[in-house]
């Protein structure tokens, strides 16, 4: 469960990403956080990932409060989440396969069970004939599946997206919005930050909108 | 927080990180072979000035350290003292506490031993008969040269007191004054080498510096999806090692070949000085010294430069 109480993230420069925010996700659900270009979505789900740390309140998982986590204990916080970033972050000199295993090899995992679970979640977005290339190789919808896989290939059992399908055409976010649907099947609780509304009415899921604080 | 990660034991996950960092490094080392040979150059350039000197004070040590060195006090004994009489005094010098033993050289060996000495042939013609004495080859009970156990001088005005010595002759002083250079040689050397050790620091540090900054996005990418500094740090930890380790076998290479390219003429030297001298490079000891110590090292240089990009990571982070 993702908890939210009383949020606020105010930056050095005096700019207020967030003010006052109180969210709850519960075990398995799949919402999206919505809202106008600067109200704060991306600082939402940064602050979820420990990107980031609130100025005020507490973010709870399984009614944990991450903010307490001291710097040595983030790495491992990070490997039980899954982040899709809407820059994929790729790295550019390694393969499709290379780019998805990382976060196995961080986490230590034989090579054996490395290439069976790549394999796998290179499966689920269909990009198994990709595995060889390198990103710059890829179109940027097959750039966003390829993080999808990366931060799914871990197991995760919560799922975090910022904009996953900007810039995408039509047919393609929705066909990326289904691969969610489908790892949200086997209960994994996802967010994605979207600012694309029509596609996520039609996902008939939980909308949470943010308002953009104004200058105080 | 649950994950449903599977389990993997935490030591076979460090052990498969280590060895990801150790293969990941090293293949990663020669990606850019040109300026990892220059890297490589400037660390043995800098560990082969040190060692070459190690090696030459070593030789140097080894001709006053060498019992052909070692201080024997020569006693001339009277022409009209008979063989059995310097024969018994050879014996009665023998069971002084402060000798360790006494060489009689009669008279006709030494003739002998003169004769063979290209040009003294002629002149001892000249003389005719044998004008040299019996000698007695006094070795004194010290273990090297430089022993202050025992007062040589004092020694000396003593073997001169027998009624059968006409003269005692000690001639040391150049090992004595070879010593105290070789003395300061060695501290040279350490400073050298510590200078030195301090150059292969910066190098390896500069290295690794512009290596993290290449990987940059990497590392970025890698702490993203959960890489803890330790893992973060590693690879280049391995690669400051590689560096070091690499450039302290390439030091080794052009030590001995220098070495040698020397052996020659100064065998011959050696020759021309009647010595049997021969020039020793580093044993095996002093090998696995420069490379534990060229590895540390690089280690070391590797820590400081990821030392340096955390700290500023982290203040960035927390600002």
């Amino acid at each position: 469960m993702i908890e939210l109480q009383d949020v606020s993230k105010k930056y050095p420069t005096g700019q207020i990403a967030l003010y006052n925010v109180n969210l709850k996700l519960q075990k398995g659900e799949m919402a999206f956080l919505t809202g106008h270009s600067g109200a704060g979505k991306s600082t939402l789900l940064k602050l979820i990932a420990l990107l980031d740390r609130p100025t005020q309140g507490k973010v709870l998982i399984d009614d944990f409060d991450i903010s307490q986590l001291k710097r040595n204990q983030v790495a491992n916080y990070r490997r039980s989440i899954g982040v899709i970033f809407q820059d994929h972050h790729l790295l550019s000199d390694r393969t499709i396969f290379d780019n998805v295993a990382l976060p196995l090899m961080i986490s230590g995992m034989r090579l054996p069970d490395i290439e069976r679970r790549v394999h796998a979640a290179l499966d689920k977005v269909n990009l198994m004939s990709k595995q060889n290339d390198y990103p710059m190789m890829l179109s940027a919808g097959e750039k966003q599946r390829v993080g999808i896989a990366r931060a799914v290939v871990n197991k995760p059992s919560i799922i975090l997206a910022d904009e996953p399908t900007g810039n995408l055409d039509p047919g393609l976010a929705s066909d990326i919005m289904q691969t969610f649907l489908q790892f949200n099947d086997l209960g994994a609780t996802i967010l994605i930050a979207s600012h694309d509304q029509p596609l996520i009415e039609r996902m008939g899921k939980r909308i949470i909108s943010l308002q953009k604080v104004k200058s105080r | 927080m649950s994950t449903r990660q599977q389990a993997t034991s935490p030591l076979r996950s460090r052990i498969t990180q280590h060895k990801e960092a150790f293969s990941y490094s090293l293949a990663h080392l020669w990606q850019n072979p040109v300026s990892t040979w220059i890297t490589l150059a400037a660390i043995a350039i800098a560990l082969s000035l040190p060692a070459g000197l190690y090696i030459l004070l070593g030789n140097l040590k080894t001709l006053t350290d060498d019992n052909r060195e070692v201080p024997t006090i020569s006693i001339y004994i009277k022409q009209n003292i008979t063989e059995q009489q310097a024969q018994d005094r050879a014996e009665l010098l023998s069971e002084l506490k402060d000798i360790e033993n006494v060489k009689l050289i009669k008279r006709e060996d030494g003739l002998k031993h003169m004769k063979q000495i290209s040009g003294v042939q002629d002149i001892i013609d000249t003389v005719g008969g044998n004008p040299l004495p019996h000698v007695l080859v006094v070795t004194p009970r010290m273990s090297m040269f430089g022993d202050s156990d025992i007062d040589l001088d004092e020694l000396a005005l003593r073997l001169k007191n027998y009624p059968e010595v006409d003269s005692v002759q000690m001639d040391t002083e150049w090992v004595q004054r070879l010593r105290a250079i070789l003395n300061i040689a060695e501290r040279v050397v350490l400073v050298v080498g510590f200078l030195l050790g301090l150059t292969v620091l910066l190098v390896v540090g500069n290295t690794i510096r512009l290596n993290i900054e290449n990987r940059r996005e990497e590392i970025e990418v890698s702490q993203l999806v959960g890489a803890t500094t330790a893992y973060v740090r590693r690879p280049f930890l391995y690669g400051g090692i590689w560096y070091g380790l690499f450039g302290g076998i390439l030091s080794l290479v052009i030590v001995h070949s220098s070495l040698l390219f020397m052996i020659a003429p100064v065998n011959r030297l050696a020759e021309l000085y009647g010595s049997h001298y021969y020039v020793s490079g580093l044993g095996t000891f002093a090998t696995l010294i420069i490379l534990v110590c060229s590895s540390l090292l690089g280690l070391f240089g590797a820590w400081i430069a990821m030392a340096q990009h955390l700290r500023r990571q982290h203040a960035m982070q927390d600002r």
